[in-house]
């Protein structure tokens, strides 16, 4: 029986959705990639594939069409972390067998939901200090075993989680890119990428960055002129509203 | 090979905790049951078996110990939604086989802990207006099958994790339990279990309750259940 088809609806610039692309392309399972204009989503979008109008979604099985007119007939999945999931089922390759492994894993990824996921757009956008970034990372490093991955030497779900946001982070930072204090990004990036304190949390940085589906898949040039674009008058505004 | 131990650490009064029971009763493996009071925590608890000093967690494998000995050898899991997944694994029976029909339960799962859960606080705690709650149940409902729980005929991880906040709303709103203004809980008890628009609601929490796991697992003795 032949497998049934994937099609991935997705954005580059969105963390979310890069953590379906990282799982698929890890997977090695064949799918379909289609761009979504998150500024200007196509008026099929959300009745036909995703009602709460967001990225990843992915359509899965019904008959071969094309990405832009899905079929009533194939199943229509959401959520990043479900679709993560949804993907280690279908591959057998994202999640250990043992079940004690798959809920370090699982545990991880809440850790990443409860610390470093909501500080992209609270750092960024909302200007929160960058060292609450910096604390989130700290934790994070502690549940990493002395090498490899989250739960070993096999990649799983649970880096795929966190890297999208990781990558992120480090590219605002490195061009002091946000609402927070000017400045503060570029130090805390010299910080991320030199104290001794991070040692652990850069060799991880660089395994995750040597991978074939992370290189495939995370297009800074595509994504910093977007969070510039963003960002733009934040920090003024912020910083205007702080003092007012 | 012998099966590892299963020592799971719980407490009646929480919902979370009552989860990982209702799982661990339907997956039928052995385990042990230790109440933790959590108003009175035992000094052991978060050095030994959980730092975040919370339950449900569970202490896996490792020598056959007291529950209030546990040893430094099992593995300390914790987390309600994890602990769900895991005794999934473990079992084989809490989740279907189908990619789809699991990435369904998940889906299930993430509408409970976004809406009916958050919902469900404001209510009680603070008296947030019920019909917003109401309106949540009536949406999940949507995600109903015609007959059955959650994904299918069979329970599954979906239904455990809904189950202790649908119990416990309803001994809340039965009592007039509540931030609420007086009434409004009993008002609201009343269009939740006979107005027609909650007809699957009923059905299905129904079929919950006739579950022996929850009939083994729920205890609505007191009334300061939150």
């Amino acid at each position: 029986m032949a497998a049934k088809q994937i099609t991935l609806y997705t954005s580059t610039i969105c963390p979310y959705a890069h953590r379906a692309e990282l799982a698929l392309e890890e997977s090695k399972l064949p799918y379909t990639r289609f761009e979504i204009d998150l500024l200007n989503k196509p008026e099929w979008y959300a009745p036909r594939v995703n009602l709460a109008s967001k990225v990843p979604a992915i359509a899965y099985g019904g008959p071969a069409v094309a990405p832009d007119e899905p079929s009533p007939d194939s199943e229509k999945l959401a959520e990043s972390l479900i679709l993560l999931e949804f993907i280690a089922d279908l591959s057998g390759n994202l999640l250990p067998a043992d079940p004690v492994k798959r809920a370090k894993a699982r545990f991880f990824i809440d850790a990443v939901s409860n610390t470093i996921q909501p500080l992209l757009a609270a750092v960024i956008a909302r200007g929160e200090p960058v060292d609450k970034v910096l604390e989130a990372i700290e934790k994070l490093q502690q549940l990493l075993p002395d090498e490899g991955f989250v739960v070993g030497p096999e990649f799983s779900i649970a880096d795929i989680a966190l890297v999208p946001f990781l990558a992120r982070l480090e590219l605002a930072f490195q061009s002091d890119i946000g609402a927070y204090d000017e400045g503060t990004g570029i130090k805390a990036f010299e910080t991320l990428t030199t104290d001794a304190k991070f040692a652990r949390y850069r060799k991880y940085f660089a395994d995750i960055k040597a991978r074939e589906s992370f290189q495939k898949t995370f297009h800074p040039d595509i994504i910093r002129p977007v969070f510039l674009q963003r960002t733009d008058g934040l920090r003024a505004q912020r910083q205007a509203q702080a003092t007012a």
